[in-house]
């Protein structure tokens, strides 16, 4: 039996359900401290990501990621440096080529961002199912959040804070990139500086997120938050804060259910911020029911 | 030439590459007994018995797994052809059976195990159940040497009845290997003894052991949480750190965890280091370090007698 | 604050034998003339005359097939496109969109200051859009979103002003107040170019007039261009036809340009 004096403070810690399992668990704290910087990164580009209609772009762009992961894999098997230059070098390539094909041909961004992606998700499924095994597939696609390690923790820490340096610093062109891209244009130089520097940003979210919850989920926690948070505020500013607010809620939530219930936890995370999501569709001020309330009373002008 | 000095020619001719080619023919007419081991460990046993007067052929062969076997056609017809059959039984070729019937196989079949005191198993992985155990008999009679010498034991009557003439081979390879086996559970008992019996304690998803455990005075725990092959829950990997820091274990062999990022974390967490590899109901192929009884016994006391001096 | 820029400050918009188009067909075909700056100018024509594509390519929108452009890299320009790009969907206020009119003072980085903010007051006083600071895009009428976007270019500021089409979905006092405005810059000095198709518009308050039918058919004094003759004329323009390009100034130029007649189908 371990026998560090158990001081009533800690064991009341260790008792608490919500408290207990990351006072008592290196692994469970580590767990946290991952999904903390994953959210406070993830989060706001995902709100980006909504307001500039590119929420399936995220989605197709976590699949194009997988080739590079896959020979990272190959290269250094479960390595943490391989699969990350793996996934943000294959990420790069696929938002950069797909952007000059769209401004350079007659093919449109979704189109040319689909072709791109289909090829790069092929290749990826064929190197790993011919290099590869199986189970090392399921760990790439379902990630471990329940094994971050050091340096895990500090590539994500990293990510997040580049992240949030560069959503800072590119604020105001981002904004108007989205608002009239025409007026950017016109304005400044800043056009495709925010275009695609925003790309970027997305990529490392990506690859970040699929080291802690797998390729599968990764865009979940993008996308989801934010979209969960339009059922409540509208003004930019607030859709920001929110959005964060409820990834990390979520992750907490999915740490915890999946302590508590014995579910594995990646999936359970992406549920929490499902569930979350449904229930603002139904029940927000924005949601889908907002026409079904009693009507509230309204100024004169 | 006449007809009488012909005849003595042709005679003297056959008497001579008769004699020649007897020793050839003796051996051929001699032919090895066609023998069927279910799996790789009692085949080896057969063949240290049997030399070469036995040709025995494996059923479930060098790293696959004797409780989902489905044999082939081709070895529905082995087994028709062989002479004697041999199985370990304790209930662990759930398919002998039928495969025996299929094949219309009517010759002899030895149970190697037969005469052994069987242990049951203990379901310790799993939530105590209210009111009742699962009590299964244990079949890896094997892993205790003891044990294995019945095996031998069985085997050589079993070879004696279907071969008389080579009884007395089978009972001079059976002396041999029973020396060697002697020997190899000496070394095994002199090895554990430098390790104090409060240390003698592994984590394994393998519930294989429980003869090894006994014959040995080494406790097999089952890691708590996490024994399935699917993604790992919160819950799993904290039941498994907290049994781990509360038995105080040094060594984990989890191949139900197949998440190398995974066990590397339990280590850091708990100081367990993850270990190498048990061979519990197969031999290795050819060229691994358990091609054999013997070699795979010494393989795992290595393992586990390492892993837990913390080599 | 507004001073008019002196005649000299900023050059005069020349175009010679501009011809542009899309995909080698020619939209605007061997263009030339002179606007002299602070003019304000209408630019009509029939359907597919080209009017949005001169436009788009005085705003920098669109590369010259062949020909040349002077006189609009240096200033700065205010362009208010047919079809603004702009999402209206996106969660900002009237008043951030409209500061961003700014941006020649702000930049990508600087700081809004009280000033800055008084100057988006009486831009939103001057198109008549007190009391909607607050207000979300989405919650504007289209005649109030196009007075927003007139803030924006006023506090833009530029010296040439670029207009294609700006009442073309909005109702007749949001067209009247920002006529004034149209006006406001005028007497300010600056050079004020506008994509029209209501003639009585133009008659009534645009003392230049720019006739395109792919070809220029004639530029001057409003009067003197909008004649039956002249539309007639340009109501045949696909046909070729010998034509010196005429001189659309304030003052009178001293260049006549002729060019020979070219067939084009």
């Amino acid at each position: 039996m371990n026998d560090i004096a158990v001081s009533p403070l800690m064991a009341w810690l260790v008792g608490n359900p919500l408290l207990g399992p990351f006072a008592e668990f290196g692994f469970m704290r580590d767990a946290l401290l991952g999904c903390v910087a994953l959210s406070l990164s993830a989060a706001p580009v995902g709100v980006f990501l909504m307001l500039r209609r590119m929420s399936l772009t995220g989605d197709a762009m976590a699949h194009a990621i997988l080739p590079g992961a896959a020979i990272g894999y190959l290269v250094s098997g479960l390595s943490l440096t391989a699969m990350t230059i793996g996934g943000i070098a294959a990420g790069l390539t696929v938002a950069v080529g797909s952007g000059l094909v769209a401004r350079n041909t007659v093919l449109r961004e979704d189109t040319s961002l689909a072709a791109f992606y289909l090829l790069s998700l092929a290749l990826g499924v064929l190197i790993v199912s011919v290099r590869g095994n199986s189970v090392d597939l399921l760990h790439v696609l379902f990630g471990t959040v329940l094994a971050l390690d050091n340096a895990a923790l500090t590539l994500l820490g990293g990510i997040s804070a580049t992240t949030l340096v560069a959503l800072a610093l590119l604020y105001r062109p981002l904004v108007l990139e989205c608002l009239d891209p025409g007026f950017l244009r016109q304005v400044s130089r800043w056009s495709p500086v925010a275009h695609y520097g925003f790309l970027g940003l997305l990529v490392i979210n990506l690859v970040a997120g699929f080291h802690a919850l797998g390729t599968l989920m990764a865009v979940g926690i993008m996308v989801l938050p934010a979209a969960t948070a339009r059922f409540w505020v509208r003004r930019l500013g607030p859709l920001l804060l929110l959005a964060t607010a409820l990834a990390l809620l979520a992750c907490l939530s999915g740490l915890l259910i999946s302590y508590h219930a014995d579910w594995p936890t990646s999936p359970v995370i992406v549920l929490s911020l499902g569930a979350m999501y449904l229930l603002s569709l139904l029940f927000a001020p924005q949601g889908a029911l907002r026409h079904q309330r009693p009507a509230s009373s309204h100024l004169q002008a | 030439m006449n007809t009488s000095l012909r005849r003595h020619l042709i005679a003297s001719v056959i008497g001579l590459a008769t004699a020649a080619l007897s020793p050839a023919l003796l051996a051929q007419t001699v032919a090895p007994i066609k023998a069927v081991a279910s799996f790789s460990i009692l085949g080896d046993l057969v063949r240290q018995v049997g030399g070469d007067r036995v040709a025995v052929e494996v059923l479930v062969g060098p790293g696959s797994d004797a409780h989902v076997f489905q044999p082939t056609p081709s070895q529905a017809r082995l087994v028709g052809q062989a002479q004697i059959v041999f199985s370990n039984g304790l209930g662990f070729e759930g398919w002998m059976s039928r495969l025996l019937g299929t094949a219309g196989y009517k010759g002899r079949h030895v149970v190697a195990s037969r005469g052994i005191q069987a242990i049951h198993t203990e379901e310790a992985g799993e939530k105590p159940h209210a009111g009742h155990q699962h009590e299964e008999t244990d079949p890896h009679a094997w892993q205790s040497v003891p044990n294995a010498m019945v095996y031998v034991g069985n085997i050589v009557k079993g070879l004696c009845e279907a071969d008389a003439t080579g009884c007395a081979s089978y009972r001079r390879n059976a002396v041999a290997y029973n020396a060697q086996l002697k020997a190899l559970d000496t070394d095994i008992r002199a090895t554990w003894a430098v390790i104090p019996a409060t240390q003698r304690k592994i984590i394994t998803s393998h519930d294989a052991f429980g003869y090894y455990a006994h014959a040995y005075g080494v406790k097999f725990l089952a890691p708590q949480g996490v024994n399935t092959d699917s993604e790992a829950s919160a819950k799993g990997v904290a039941q498994l750190v907290r049994q781990i820091k509360q038995e105080q274990i040094k060594a984990l062999f989890v191949e139900s965890i197949s998440d190398p990022r995974l066990i590397a974390q339990i280590g850091r967490e708990t100081g367990a280091k993850p270990a190498g590899e048990l061979f519990s109901d197969s031999l290795s192929n050819a060229q691994g370090p358990a091609a054999s009884y013997v070699a795979m016994m010494r393989a795992n006391t290595t393992a586990l007698t390492q892993a837990i001096q913390g080599h | 604050m507004h001073k008019p820029p002196s005649p000299s400050a900023v050059p005069a918009i020349e175009l010679h034998d501009l011809t542009l188009g899309y995909d080698r067909h020619p939209a605007v075909h061997h263009v030339s003339l002179r606007i002299a700056p602070g003019s304000l100018l209408a630019l009509v024509g029939p359907n597919g005359a080209g009017k949005s594509t001169l436009i788009k390519a005085l705003a920098g929108e669109l590369h010259p097939i062949s020909g040349t452009l002077h006189g609009l890299t240096g200033p700065r320009i205010a362009w208010l496109p047919q079809r603004s790009e702009l999402d209206r969907s996106f969660p900002v206020t009237v008043r951030d969109m409209v500061a961003l009119g700014l941006w020649h003072h702000v930049g990508a980085f600087g700081l809004f200051t009280a000033e800055h903010r008084r100057l988006c007051a009486e831009a939103l006083a001057a198109v008549g859009l007190t009391g909607f600071e607050q207000r979300s895009l989405d919650a504007l009428s289209g005649g109030q979103l196009q007075r927003a976007l007139f803030a924006r270019l006023i506090l833009q500021d530029a010296p040439v002003v670029l207009l294609d089409e700006p009442f073309a979905a909005v109702d007749n006092r949001t067209t009247s107040d920002l006529l004034a405005l149209l006006h406001r810059w005028h007497r300010q000095g600056k050079t004020v170019i506008v994509v029209l198709h209501d003639l009585a518009q133009v008659r009534a308050h645009f003392p230049l007039t720019l006739l395109l039918a792919r070809e220029l058919v004639a530029c001057g004094p409003t009067a003197e261009v909008l004649t039956d003759a002249h539309w007639a004329r340009a109501q045949r323009m696909h046909e070729a036809f010998d034509d010196e390009a005429p001189l659309c100034a304030a003052t009178p130029d001293t260049h006549p340009h002729t060019h020979a007649a070219e067939a084009f189908t």
